[in-house]
């Protein structure tokens, strides 16, 4: 029986397992080896798998003889060698249906622009840090908060009862009582140490009844646009928490030191151009200025905005490049008022300069920030600037260890709340209290 | 016999009509069956073997070029059969491929043929090289290269593809074009096709010395010591490679061999026959890459 059946199967089986060969190939190679990174058992027994792939067959050029009628087999319902494949033409719903849409290609999008724009969201890690910020929106760094706050913060008067008791006990509640665990994350702790200081600030509303004329809001999106040189810039995203209220901030600078920023000079840092780590986007809605709110909100005026450093997980910012943001930020609402008030134009000066403020923290480390938009004709380097003041990297405490450190049988570090400095918490109650003394 | 006999001749039925379908297949099909020889008389049962596709670098196939490591499957020496055919890699840490641009001289979107400047972001170390790597950031991207030896943070580097008639007095780390550097400059990254991207003198510590330039091609001594002529409008960079004191350093155990994946190699005591010993002979001619008109090629 054998070398009759071993005859035929030898004839059969080249062409048998190639045919099967070339079906595991295809198998095997059409989707790149995605769906097979799986080891698995392989039960045929005629070939050997651990040839090299032969490359793809590249598919024959269909030649397009124009008044040549091809003969198909869309009749014949069935595929007839030697026939040509039919073409069908593309079949359109008529009406729109959301689950099944095809967006159309990049270029035939009807907002599509040659010119970029750079837009600035929330996720951006801006290479320069705050230079860069400065340099986008034309501004004049100040390092030290205005002299005014530090009077406010202090100012016995603004302060409240058993202050250090309570913000201490607000500390250990965000780093050591809020779980179940054994600690809590930074982005949980970050948000409850924020929210238990705005607590604490909001209890002086029967001194200063002008809190009560305020309210905070969250997950608002931000857009405005300007234009810097010859590019377009633009701001959009969700930012953080924004402190609203129904009057203007008063402004922190005089119309002479505003006068005086003419003289100063923008900071460049060639090579690098200061669209770098910006989204450059080809689709895109011009003169969008959206502060976040309708028209008709009762707190139109933006006073603070508070920016907590751990909460996007995606997104983890050097302390440089998280004040970046958070002048780009409060630029951004800024603007987007400015536009409101005086129109879309670019105007050199503003009558009334618009003055915001902003908080940054990571649970431990704050940044004050105060920001006075003084114009919005942001296409030249010269003439008139925007003003920040920055406080940088102000520790509110040292150590908050749920478990003490010890080298050396030495306690270096007791657990609990440690080096805590009072002057941090005065300024977070003074850029609260600004406007409402 | 009889269920023999019927079983031949479905089978003969079955070689005479699959011709017919795959007629435009034939040449394909003669090919493989050179290749993929049936193993019938000694077929296994089944297979264990993992697919083919699992030794593709389909980890390092995308276009778009990026800063952000990529993660990196390791080979183990193995090749594309599944055997080794390497001995003595495997193990090792985890490593996460940086993606480097060797090619030096790339110009951005709308900057066509200027020389142009990069800022260096940072320098560090990179688990697939013994090099140290720089990311550097100009105009509007950012890109990893090989550093050379003195690169820091915070220094400009410059890149220029023109060819003056006076030679350059190169800073170390700026890429010029081999005719554009004076005579004896020690040189690194080397293409020895122009635009080709560098593929020689990478490894930390190397640097070849430009030796001459002769009429539209420059000779530069490689690390070995063989000498290759290039066309002068090849890039290199100046200076020498970063991590200089690599080959100083002190392994001091097997473990730290297995960290760098590498396997200890056979113990057993084999034979060394004429491959092995110090020999001393003369350099290689040198070689050359450029394709004379003249020549014919072989």
């Amino acid at each position: 029986m054998f070398p009759e059946t071993v005859q035929c199967l030898k004839t059969a089986a080249p062409l048998f397992c190639q045919a099967a060969f070339l079906k595991d190939l295809r198998r095997l190679s059409a989707h790149g080896g995605a769906s097979c990174l799986q080891a698995r058992r392989h039960f045929g027994v005629s070939r050997c798998l651990t040839a090299k792939v032969p490359p793809p067959p590249k598919p024959r050029e269909k030649v397009e003889i124009p008044g040549l009628e091809m003969i198909t087999y869309s009749e014949r319902m069935h595929y007839v060698p030697g026939l040509s494949k039919p073409v069908f033409p593309s079949w359109e719903r008529e009406y729109k249906d959301p689950g099944h849409y095809r967006s159309p290609p990049l270029q035939e999008m009807p907002l599509h622009k040659e010119k970029p724009c750079y837009v600035y969201n929330q996720r951006t890690n801006a290479l320069e840090g705050v230079h860069q910020a400065l340099w986008l929106t034309k501004t004049k760094l100040i390092s030290g908060l205005p002299p005014q706050m530090l009077s406010l913060a202090e100012n016995p008067a603004n302060q409240i009862p058993d202050q250090n008791e309570r913000v201490q006990n607000a500390i250990r509640h965000a780093r050591f009582w809020d779980t179940t665990e054994e600690r809590p994350g930074i982005d949980k702790y970050s948000n409850t140490l924020l929210f238990n200081l705005l607590h604490l600030c909001a209890t002086l509303q029967s001194s200063h009844p002008a809190i009560g004329r305020r309210i905070l809001a969250e997950k608002y999106s931000l857009a405005a646009t300007w234009k810097r040189g010859e590019d377009l810039f633009q701001i959009r995203g969700q930012n953080g928490l924004l402190y609203n209220s129904m009057d203007p901030l008063p402004e922190v600078s005089g119309k002479q030191e505003v006068a005086d920023t003419t003289d100063h000079i923008l900071e460049d840092f060639y090579p690098v151009s200061p669209t770098i780590d910006l989204q450059e986007v080809h689709v895109y809605n011009e003169e969008v200025n959206c502060s976040g709110f309708r028209g008709d909100y009762p707190y139109p005026h933006a006073h603070t905005l508070y920016f907590i450093g751990g909460a996007d997980t995606h997104c983890k910012l050097q302390p440089e490049q998280f004040r970046a943001k958070m002048v780009m930020f409060t630029f951004g609402n800024a603007l987007a008022r400015a536009h409101k008030l005086y129109g879309t134009q670019p105007q050199r000066v503003l009558d009334r300069p618009i003055t915001l403020q902003a908080v940054g923290t990571n649970g431990r480390i704050f940044h004050f920030m105060v920001f006075q938009l003084n114009t919005t004709d942001l296409s030249g380097d010269d003439g008139i600037k925007n003003q920040v003041w920055l406080d940088k990297d102000v520790e509110l405490y040292e150590f908050a260890k749920v478990r003490p450190l010890i080298k050396k049988k030495q306690v270096m570090v007791p657990a609990g709340l440690a080096g805590y400095k009072p002057e941090t918490f005065s300024k977070f109650l003074a850029l609260y209290l600004h406007g409402a003394v | 016999m009889m269920a023999v006999s019927c079983l031949t001749r479905a089978l003969r039925s079955l070689t005479l009509s699959q011709p017919a379908l795959l007629s435009s297949q034939a040449v394909a099909q003669t090919k493989l069956g050179a290749q993929a020889p049936c193993s019938l008389g000694q077929c296994r049962g089944f297979l264990t073997t993992a697919p083919l596709e699992q030794n593709r670098k389909h980890w390092k196939q995308s276009e778009k070029y990026t800063i952000k490591p990529i993660g990196m499957k390791k080979t183990g020496g193995r090749d594309y059969s599944g055997r080794i055919r390497t001995h003595g890699i495997g193990g090792g840490h985890k490593q996460k491929y940086r993606c480097i641009d060797f090619q030096r001289l790339r110009y951005e979107a709308d900057k066509e043929s200027q020389p142009f400047e990069e800022k260096v972001v940072e320098v560090r170390y990179d688990p697939c090289r013994s090099a140290d790597i720089a990311l550097l950031a100009g105009g509007k991207r950012k890109r990893w290269i090989i550093a050379t030896e003195n690169m820091q943070a915070g220094d400009i580097i410059k890149t220029s593809g023109v060819i003056g008639r006076m030679a350059v007095s190169a800073n170390e780390g700026d890429a010029y074009p081999l005719g554009a550097l004076p005579v004896g400059t020690l040189v690194n990254n080397l293409e020895i096709q122009p635009g080709k991207g560098s593929e020689y003198i990478r490894a930390a510590g190397t640097s070849g010395v430009l030796l001459r330039k002769v009429n539209g091609t420059a000779i530069v001594q490689l690390p070995s010591k063989q000498q290759v002529q290039v066309l002068e409008t090849c890039i290199v960079t100046v200076g020498r490679v970063s991590n200089i004191d690599h080959n100083k350093r002190i392994i001091g155990k097997a473990g730290r061999n297995r960290w760098l994946g590498r396997r200890p190699s056979s113990g057993l005591w084999q034979r060394k026959g004429g491959w092995a010993g110090r020999k001393i002979k003369p350099l290689p001619p040198m070689k050359s890459f450029i394709n004379l008109p003249a020549i014919s090629a072989k």
